[in-house]
């Protein structure tokens, strides 16, 4: 074999060997608390992470429908980002309001 | 192959720029993934601890607080083990502009020294539970350190009074996901801060023993109650599946554009060769390459260009993702809070997105390059010199 190809090979087997061991760093360095989590969410019963605090229906988007975003005002409609970027909960049946998903 | 490797150096700029732009579109895009599929697999983990049924009253599409008489009417129900009712609620902390989930919860005390000794970091200061206290996420306690409140807060009541509250201790970090905004405190404390009286509560969880009763009772419950909305543990399951529309939204946005960006590349590459590279398939024809070897010659070229790329992308990507904690698109996530919490995803090594990303990537590059010298390769020679 060339000089090149061996140079070829040997870039493709470091960038795969990189890899490998990024993932396996990541694996090891990143701990598993489930239990914790359990226990916390066991403890205040409450759905969703904090990630997005920055309204009621997205922080507790799993409990809220298509229509909280209307609850303070209808002028308010899409005000913040992140609702472009998490889906309104398709939470509909058993609501006493007729809403069709749009 | 060492051919080809000539070949990418002959043509160095362009190459470069090609493996660039790749590295960036795969980048992007498994960036994008890896954060949402973390923050799926984050609540797929814990969705088993949910209540099983949540009862919240709806009045005028609103959500009301409902009265404690209720509760007695559920426990009737056969199959229900137990009905609680909660109060839970949100507080504006106007200095800094963040929202605070604030939960009450029964034999508050009881519960600290036992199940709370897990997932509380118990504050350097001793605070018995002589006044009242609470315990909250590091998000909070970080905010009212900012804000000069190091041992105690003061809410302010609906009634514009001050209530004071002693800061017990701290959510562990390992939950901050799920933990960070949230104030956790007696519920007789929450009610005086939210200004409810004591026979009303914010909504009821029923605890029901039997899996396949759960619907059942739902729906018995809506019968007796119908003012409700009552959500069971499938619904959040539901829910939480369906958090993220890659039809709409940013989603949508970044794929247009991803797609757009990577059909023009292969446009380029695929709308005819020059005659320089013509010229160079006739004479290597001429000194007796066949077809079949200069087809070889460019799947190498075109393959090692787009594979690099490819590992390229996905090295960064997950660097980015869980070792630098996506400084720029976890905002897309984050949105306008105030209150950040740090963006530890747990780890899920997503082999259909590694998957997706290589066969959408390397065999459409490989065959917008390999079609058109095949076309150019099959003409005759000299007409090709010439």
């Amino acid at each position: 074999m060339n000089n090149k190809s061996k140079i070829t090979l040997g870039i493709l087997i470091a960038l795969i060997s990189i890899l490998v061991l990024e993932v396996i760093y990541i694996s090891v360095k990143k701990k598993n608390s489930i239990s914790q989590k359990n226990e916390f969410v066991s403890l205040l019963q409450l759905p969703d992470l904090a990630i997005c605090t920055e309204a009621t229906y997205l922080r507790h988007r799993s409990m809220s429908t298509t229509a909280s975003i209307f609850k303070d005002d209808p002028l308010l409609l899409e005000y913040f980002p992140a609702t472009f970027t998490y889906k309104a909960s398709s939470l509909t049946k058993n609501t006493p309001q007729q809403i069709t998903t749009p | 192959m060492e051919y080809a490797m000539n070949a990418l150096f002959r043509q160095k700029y362009k190459s470069i720029f090609i493996l660039i732009i790749f590295t960036s579109l795969i980048f992007l895009l498994t960036s994008v993934f890896f954060i949402s599929n973390a923050i799926k697999y984050e609540l797929h983990s814990t969705v088993e601890s949910l209540p099983e049924i949540t009862v919240q009253k709806i009045q005028a599409g609103r959500q009301q607080n409902i009265n404690v008489n209720v509760i007695e009417k559920i426990l009737e129900i056969a199959g229900v083990q137990d009905a609680v009712g909660r109060v839970w609620g949100y507080y504006y902390f106007q200095n800094a502009g963040v929202n605070f989930s604030v939960m009450g919860i029964d034999e508050f005390e009881n519960q600290s020294t036992q199940s709370l000794e897990n997932i509380v970091q118990k504050s350097d200061f001793d605070k018995a539970m002589e006044n009242d206290s609470m315990i909250v996420g590091e998000g909070v306690k970080r905010i009212l350190q900012d804000n000069y409140y190091k041992e105690y807060f003061n809410f302010i009541k609906p009634n514009g009074t001050l209530k004071q509250v002693n800061i017990q201790g701290t959510f562990s970090s390992n939950t901050q996901l799920e933990s960070n905004d949230v104030i956790l405190l007696a519920k007789q404390t929450a009610l005086e801060i939210f200004g409810m009286n004591e026979e009303e509560v914010t909504d009821i969880v029923v605890k029901v023993a039997n899996e396949k009763e759960i619907s059942m009772i739902a729906s018995k419950i809506k019968l007796l109650l119908p003012d409700t909305r009552v959500i069971t543990k499938e619904d959040f399951k539901v829910s939480y599946k369906n958090i993220f529309d890659y039809k709409s939204g940013v989603f949508l946005a970044l794929f247009i554009v991803a797609l757009f960006t990577f059909f023009i590349v292969i446009y380029d590459k695929s709308s005819g060769l020059s005659s320089e590279e013509k010229r160079e398939i006739g004479i290597l024809k001429a000194i007796g390459w066949t077809v079949d070897d200069v087809l070889k010659e460019k799947f190498y070229e075109s393959f090692i260009l787009s594979f690099v790329a490819y590992l390229l992308g996905v090295i960064l990507s997950f660097a980015f993702v869980y070792i630098g904690q996506a400084p720029i698109l976890r905002e897309i996530f984050v949105g306008y809070s105030q209150l950040k919490t740090s963006f530890e995803l747990p780890f899920v090594f997503d082999v259909q997105t590694l998957f997706l990303s290589l066969f959408l990537t390397v065999p459409v590059y490989i065959a917008a390059t390999i079609i058109p010298s095949w076309k150019s390769a099959t003409i005759e020679t000299d007409e090709v010199i010439r």
